[in-house]
């Protein structure tokens, strides 16, 4: 891999607006959902968890996925940006998923009376949480830049595999999870709080996938520095060689 | 628990509804304060190594 220009990260307060932004979109879905939005035929109030999982399975899907074209990028271009993308990509979309499964969990316990089944959908969603957050322990572990770079990418590549699994596996096999919500299937009375929300942790996630890349941006400047020339010697230790 | 199960219909269940949602709010707000701190110390290490080079050598 050749020489590659490492740009300085610029210190704007964009990231922060963008994150605070999906924030207040947050507090004012999660309003409409709990207070406002008519309770659910059959799952009653309890459907109203709907309206923070739902949108965070979709950004966690998201995140995940550009993680993936990082790792593409960067094993074709071979520059430091994408792997800065990856590193950031991968956590927000690894801890999204952590929080979707405990989300689910949640959901699970009243209207399926258990907070776990090994149901396809939740072991692939497992499955994927517990892939890339060893792909973010593999980073962890190695220090030569390169290799962790490189051995990353490859891993989020193969991690990757898991994830259309995740989004069909609903499809596939007879899931005790119910299939995919479309505008089709769900009433027009719950389609503002979700979308509100949806729009709310997409704004999130790009403030911290941002945030989070120029800090990866700032650590590899550190590691990928030429270190300090050595000190000249001094007239006295010249004499004395 | 609030939820009741055995007719199909649930009644009930804010105790998990507050649940999830104070769940969320929690790792949202907590992974976003972690993220800030973060980038806060690198940018400081940065400024104590005497800024940032232009560019990367392997």
């Amino acid at each position: 891999m050749s020489e590659r220009l490492l740009p300085t990260p610029k210190d704007t307060a964009a990231p922060y607006l963008c994150a605070g932004f999906g924030l207040l979109l947050l507090v004012w879905g999660s309003y409409w959902g709990l207070a406002l939005a008519p309770r659910e035929e059959y799952m009653g109030d309890v459907q109203r968890i709907m309206y923070v999982h739902v949108p965070t399975a979709w950004n966690a899907m998201l995140a995940l996925t550009f993680t993936f074209v990082c790792a593409l990028f960067f094993l074709l271009r071979g520059d430091w940006r994408w792997d800065a993308r990856l590193e950031a990509g991968m956590e927000v979309g690894t801890v999204l998923s952590a929080l979707l499964c405990m989300q689910g969990a949640i959901w699970a316990k009243p209207t399926w009376g258990v907070w776990w089944d090994w149901d396809p959908r939740l072991t692939t969603t497992a499955v994927m949480v517990f892939a890339f957050a060893g792909v973010l322990a593999l980073r962890r572990f190695v220090d030569d830049p390169v290799k962790r770079a490189v051995w990353s990418a490859v891993a989020c590549i193969v991690a990757s595999v898991d994830v259309p699994i995740v989004y069909f596996s609903v499809k596939w096999w007879n899931s005790l999870h119910q299939l995919q919500s479309t505008p089709q299937t769900v009433s027009s009375a719950f389609h503002w709080p979700l979308r509100i929300n949806a729009f709310g942790v997409l704004f999130l996630m790009i403030g911290l996938i941002t945030l989070r890349t120029r800090t990866a941006l700032l650590r590899l400047h550190g590691e990928l520095a030429p270190p300090p020339p050595a000190p000249l010697p001094t007239s006295a230790a010249l004499e004395a060689s | 628990m609030g939820a009741g199960v055995g007719s199909g219909l649930l009644h009930g269940g804010w105790e998990f509804v507050i649940a999830a949602y104070v769940v969320s709010a929690v790792v949202y707000v907590g992974y976003l304060a972690s993220v800030h701190f973060r980038y806060r110390d690198e940018r400081r290490q940065a400024a104590r190594d005497g800024g940032v080079s232009r560019s990367a050598h392997e």
